[in-house]
């Protein structure tokens, strides 16, 4: 009640997370399960029973980057699609205790000094995501290193802030003159603008950006921070001006870069249940969630949700042996009475849906158009445009799938264009 | 990997809570100090109109919804709101087999014929309430003047929009705008009790269940049009805050003009739909053979709301110039 409902076209308030989660860290997996989007496994170059290196790339010749996070032997390869409607390749590998590290990942001592060329090429190597586009000659008009999570229930990003400021600076530094961006732009909570303190003006522009869902989404960042639209390599090529990069990526890379080393460690937020106490767990990448939540004492209800990568627009899992991977920031486990119920209801065209919509899209037509297949007017909607938030999904009253509907509408939609 | 005993689905996996329950219940909660007024007016009468409006409006939709074998949904509150809004634009001793009728078409034709609830491209209660006024016969009940003849509430018992009509301006010296305000004024059950219904409006535009484009709009569209019929001739055309204290101009603003599925959604839609209300009712109310505009101008914009939902607040695409790399031109990079 309110002002927020009184001007309708307000998003409901759903704030990130504030606290300071000190990170701990979780032993090695014995068994670790790598994830390659996009891949069949006709692309991967090794064979059951070959011994890996980390940081090796496990990808034939020709055929990509597919970056081993771990030491030891490969136990299986094999294939699985993805709520995203993308296939995957997989290579199940049991690690072995002590790494020994892949020796194409070079050092660089001066990250001041170092050509471009080298430092982006390093930065792909050493297994960042989100850089391919740069490699294929997009250009970056704006570099956004953003503070925020994406998420609620998520404390990766303030935690990074407060333990790795002081490779902030040098990260910024290093990734301007890698990707060529015209200009640099960091993304603080408002809450927690202290923060940039230690960032020099002449370096970035810092901007202050209300710490509430979804302005730490990429595509939001973009919009209101960059130079428009956020950088996206789909079916379809690759489209925008804006790369947003997060605190963690970046300060992983100087770490990596200086120490030649893979990004192999990522930070994840666990949370037992919605409302629950945060955790932050330090896994290697490919570590199963299973292990995640065996470490937070927390089992997994029958019939509950597993959730990746927050409440709103994260995914949830069929298994529990599902990866975590460089894009993987939280975990978190819903009870069955807190799972939310899609309804078969009709659209009553009470126009939330479109009242939220940071993309300012029309859902409620969307949502029934898809409904009924028909995707061409989706198409003259502009539904490509969705960036997949979950804001319509979270204020229907009618409890419909709306998300659902929009996302097979696009689907739908790239699919036909690629077939052209 | 092995599946296990998981929920899944798209997302989000959070929700507000939000139930399509709380249009309907919060509309009736909202409508209670406007029906207390009515009864306080009319006294059992007017019980009897609107117990038998909601009662007729939801078995329709429940016979309709079992005759098209679909789930029967009366629960969600929807047939009882238009039921009520029927109910509270009726004259108190509206005969009960009109209010069946008008309850049976309205539902029936007005709503279930189109798919229930969300697709009904007009509002059920303005339907049924139409059909009555149309049907030559039962003219005269749906004449405050002559409905109400044997109430004597302390107040003129004349229509004041009847009287307007029938002497202009110059004949309106008997009332107060701020006791026609206060609901002192013969007219619909509900409907003349202006102070409850505007309270019970602003109550739905504060919860978010009414959005504050539409009312406004509406409010200001009467203002607009009756300003300007006043300023071409003071004697023969009344003002705007009269127009607006009068007839159901508060109710149709915010109950009748602002059912979900028969109002526009984007922004400018509502303002040009609230705005076009407010002006056709007046031009009804002054040229018109009927007293009051309202419900013909929300039935008539309401046909318009596929187009007014092309008005947009911005274009779909809110971004500037992007690059676009596809696969032709990554192939003619690599070539040269």
């Amino acid at each position: 009640m309110g002002l927020r409902a009184l001007f309708g076209s307000l998003p409901p308030r759903i704030p990130y997370s504030t606290g300071n989660v000190p990170v701990e860290s979780l032993a090695l997996p014995p068994r670790a399960t790598l994830l390659w989007g996009g891949a069949s496994p006709g692309d991967v170059g090794v064979a059951v029973g070959d011994t890996v290196q980390t940081g090796q790339n496990l990808a034939r010749e020709g055929a990509g980057l597919f970056m081993s996070t771990v030491s030891g032997t490969v136990e299986e390869i094999n294939s699985f699609r993805g709520a995203d409607a993308v296939d995957y390749a997989v290579v199940g590998i049991n690690t072995v205790e002590v790494d020994s590290y892949d020796s194409s990942i070079k050092s660089i001592e001066d990250l001041d000094n170092a050509p471009p060329e080298q430092l982006l090429a390093t930065i792909i190597r050493a297994g960042f995501p989100g850089f391919d586009a740069l490699v294929q000659g997009a250009t970056v008009e704006t570099l956004i290193i953003s503070a925020l999570d994406q998420e609620p229930l998520t404390a990766v990003s303030p935690q990074v802030l407060i333990e790795r400021a002081n490779d902030v600076s040098a990260g910024i530094a290093m990734l301007r003159r890698a990707t060529g961006a015209k200009k640099v732009v960091v993304a603080i909570p408002h809450n927690s603008a202290h923060a940039a303190d230690g960032i020099s003006v002449d370096l970035a522009e810092i901007v202050k950006v209300r710490a509430v869902y979804p302005n730490g989404l990429p595509e939001i960042l973009a919009k209101n921070h960059g130079a428009g639209q956020a950088l996206k390599t789909g079916r379809n090529g690759t489209v925008g001006n804006t790369l947003v990069v997060s605190i963690e990526h970046l300060v992983g890379m100087v770490s990596c870069l200086r120490e030649g080393r893979p990004f192999v460690n990522k930070i994840v937020t666990c949370c037992g249940k919605s409302g629950g106490e945060l955790k932050n767990i330090l896994v290697r990448i490919g570590t199963p969630v299973s292990m995640a939540l065996d470490n937070l004492d927390v089992k997994l209800p029958p019939g509950g949700k597993l959730v990746i990568n927050g409440p709103m627009h994260g995914y949830s899992c069929f298994s529990d042996e599902q990866p975590m991977t460089a894009t993987s920031d939280s975990v978190l486990v819903q009870e069955p009475a807190e799972v939310h119920r899609f309804e078969s209801t009709a659209c009553i065209n009470c126009g939330r849906c479109s009242a939220v919509c940071p993309e300012k899209l029309e859902v409620n037509l969307l949502g029934r158009f898809s409904e009924y297949s028909i995707f061409d007017k989706c198409a003259e909607l502009g539904v490509e445009n969705c960036i997949e938030c979950g804001l319509c999904v979270y204020v229907c009253p009618a409890q419909r799938p709306l998300l659902h509907l929009l996302a097979h509408a696009k689907l739908v939609l790239e699919e036909e264009t690629v077939g052209k | 990997m092995k599946a296990a005993d998981l929920t899944v689905s798209t997302g989000s996996h959070w929700h507000s809570g939000a139930r399509i329950t709380d249009f309907s219940y919060n509309t009736l909660l909202a409508l209670v100090p406007a029906i207390a007024m009515g009864l306080y007016h009319y006294g059992i009468s007017a019980a009897g109109v609107i117990g038998t409006a909601v009662a007729s409006a939801m078995i329709a939709e429940a016979a309709m919804q079992k005759l098209l074998g679909k789930p029967v949904t009366i629960a969600d509150g929807s047939a009882a709101v238009s039921g009520l809004l029927l109910a509270l634009l009726l004259p108190a001793n509206t005969p009960a087999y009109m209010v069946v009728v008008a309850a049976f078409i309205g539902i029936a034709i007005g709503k279930q014929c189109f798919g229930g609830l969300g697709a009904n491209p007009l509002s059920p209660a303005l339907v049924g309430w139409a059909v009555l006024r149309i049907t030559k016969p039962w003219v005269g009940y749906l004449d405050f003047d002559l409905a109400l003849i044997n109430y004597d509430l302390g107040f003129s018992m004349q229509y004041p929009l009847a009287v307007l009509k029938a002497s202009g301006a110059s004949g309106l010296h008997d009332f107060n705008t701020w006791n026609l305000f206060l609901g002192n004024q013969t007219g619909g059950i509900g409907a003349s009790a202006i102070v409850c219904v505007l309270g019970g409006g602003l109550y739905m535009v504060a919860r978010g269940l009414v959005r504050w484009e539409i009312p406004l709009c509406f409010l200001l569209g009467v203002f607009i049009a009756s300003s300007l019929f006043r300023l071409v001739d003071s004697a023969a055309y009344a003002g705007p805050l009269f127009h607006i204290v009068t007839g159901n101009v508060m109710i149709g603003a915010f109950f009748l003009s602002t059912d979900n599925s028969s109002a526009p959604i984007n922004r400018w839609g509502m303002v040009a739909f609230g705005l076009f209300c407010g002006m056709i009712t007046v031009v009804l109310r002054v040229w018109s053979v009927y007293p009051d505009g309202v419900v013909f101008a929300c039935l008539l914009m309401s046909l318009f709301v596929p187009l007014l939902d092309k008005l947009r607040a911005s274009p779909i695409i809110v971004r500037p110039a992007t690059i676009q790399i596809t696969k032709e031109a990554r192939r003619e990079g690599a070539s040269s």
